[in-house]
């Protein structure tokens, strides 16, 4: 059998009419009729975007500028814009697959985990090249405080981009937690980028890059109870 | 099926706000959404259920819908969701695995030999999910691959997929069904 002849097997089925009760649609369009007002639809994807990735800029720069711009001013030119160009093109794209997350029918982008995998492994092969100090002094004990610092930075990062798209609808809400979490983890991997002055590489690999995985796990995990919740309702 | 631009127009005046352009979309739309639940589900109730439930949503997130854009991925990805939803519940508060894995058994029972064609649930009834909604979206709600991909936030090339995938099987089903595209009258 011919595709052709399946399509127009399909579309014969396709064109049968198929009635809905009358009544079910009158009760559907008179439990909305008190509440049609208009609406203010949703900005275009590119300026909200936009507009997350410049606040999560100014979150990781207002970071720095609190706690000094040290590890910014230690690097040489070349290791700035080999830093911070992958950032802020990650930063696009989760920002891109946030809007698409939030909005319903939206074209699709990389999809949240190839791009969580993606830019941590960007970032990783960027560090391997840049620093070659493998010592590991106070490894823990810095490291932990990173973390921390990436990581308190990557919350208003992400409250912050929630707020932007608060008006949003999420099809899939641990895919829009992914994707939010791994744009606060950006902010917050920005921010230390700025300020850690210790380019040992272990440091730099594992506590740094680590603020993007659990940012973004940490995203997906509350849109998750999130949905769990109002299914529950 | 209204054309696109129509449906556009509607929804951006359901938008402002206009009621008549509400009622005409719930109209219109409502039959294939119904459909659609249809052949995902298998039970009218439970389309009639999630149709309603669907318009409601509709109308909570109406103000997401961006002008300009395509207007059936939209409406289709909230369909979507809702179905997806309503299974993960019912999976979850009723013993409904077992009806679930019951139903493909029950389409596979249904097939006929030569004869009469079935309707389109139970032409599609053996496909796996994936690969109905993707059919469905296609070749009867009329929608571009884009748009599907759009509806089911994936790849175009993913959509391809599954609908080659999908259309291999009702080849064999079809074929072993004795059908051809000339036998009008038995569609129902």
């Amino acid at each position: 059998m011919k595709e052709k002849e399946i399509d127009e097997i399909l579309r014969q089925a396709g064109r049968a009419p198929h009635p809905v009760d009358p009544a079910l649609l009158d009760r559907v369009s008179q439990s909305i009729e008190p509440s049609v007002q208009p609406v203010r639809s949703l900005p275009r994807g590119r300026v909200l975007a936009g507009g997350m990735v410049l606040l999560c800029a100014a979150v990781a720069l207002a970071g720095a500028a609190r706690s000094g711009f040290f590890g910014f001013e230690k690097l040489g030119v070349l290791d700035r814009v080999l830093i911070f160009a992958p950032i802020a093109i990650f930063a696009w794209l989760a920002a891109r697959g946030w809007v698409s997350a939030m909005i319903p029918g939206s074209r699709p982008g990389l999809s949240p985990q190839l791009l969580l995998g993606a830019g941590s492994l960007a970032l990783l092969a960027v560090f391997a090249l840049i620093f070659h100090d493998y010592r590991t002094d106070h490894f823990v004990a810095q490291g932990v405080v990173c973390l921390v610092v990436g990581l308190l930075h990557a919350v208003p990062a992400g409250i912050g981009v929630w707020f932007v798209l608060r008006r949003g609808f999420a099809v899939d809400p641990v895919a829009a937690g992914l994707a939010a979490g791994t744009l606060a983890g950006l902010a917050g991997v920005s921010m230390l980028e700025l300020h850690c002055a210790n380019f040992q590489a272990p440091h730099i690999m594992v506590w740094h890059t680590a603020v993007i995985p659990i940012s973004a796990a940490a995203g997906a995990l509350l849109a998750w109870v999130f949905r769990r919740r109002a299914q529950g309702q | 099926m209204q054309p696109n631009g129509d449906l556009e127009m509607l929804m951006v005046r359901y938008q402002q706000g206009d009621f008549t352009a509400a009622t005409d979309l719930i109209h219109w739309l409502s039959p294939q959404l119904h459909r659609f639940f249809v052949i995902q589900s298998a039970s009218r109730t439970d389309a009639d259920d999630l149709l309603q439930e669907t318009w409601l949503r509709i109308h909570e997130v109406r103000h997401t819908y961006r002008p300009g854009e395509p207007v059936l991925p939209w409406f289709y990805a909230i369909a979507r969701h809702i179905r997806v939803d309503h299974y993960r519940k019912a999976l979850r508060t009723a013993g409904r695995e077992g009806r679930l894995e019951r139903m493909p058994e029950a389409a596979a029972a249904g097939s006929p030999g030569p004869g009469p064609m079935p309707d389109l649930a139970t032409l599609l009834a053996p496909l796996p999910e994936s690969q109905r909604e993707v059919i469905e979206m296609l070749k009867v709600a009329g929608m571009s691959l884009e748009e599907v991909a759009r509806a089911t936030s994936s790849s175009v090339g993913s959509v391809k997929q599954k609908a080659h995938r999908a259309y291999e099987r009702l080849r064999e089903r079809l074929s072993a069904m004795g059908l051809n595209p000339g036998a009008r009258g038995g569609i129902s």
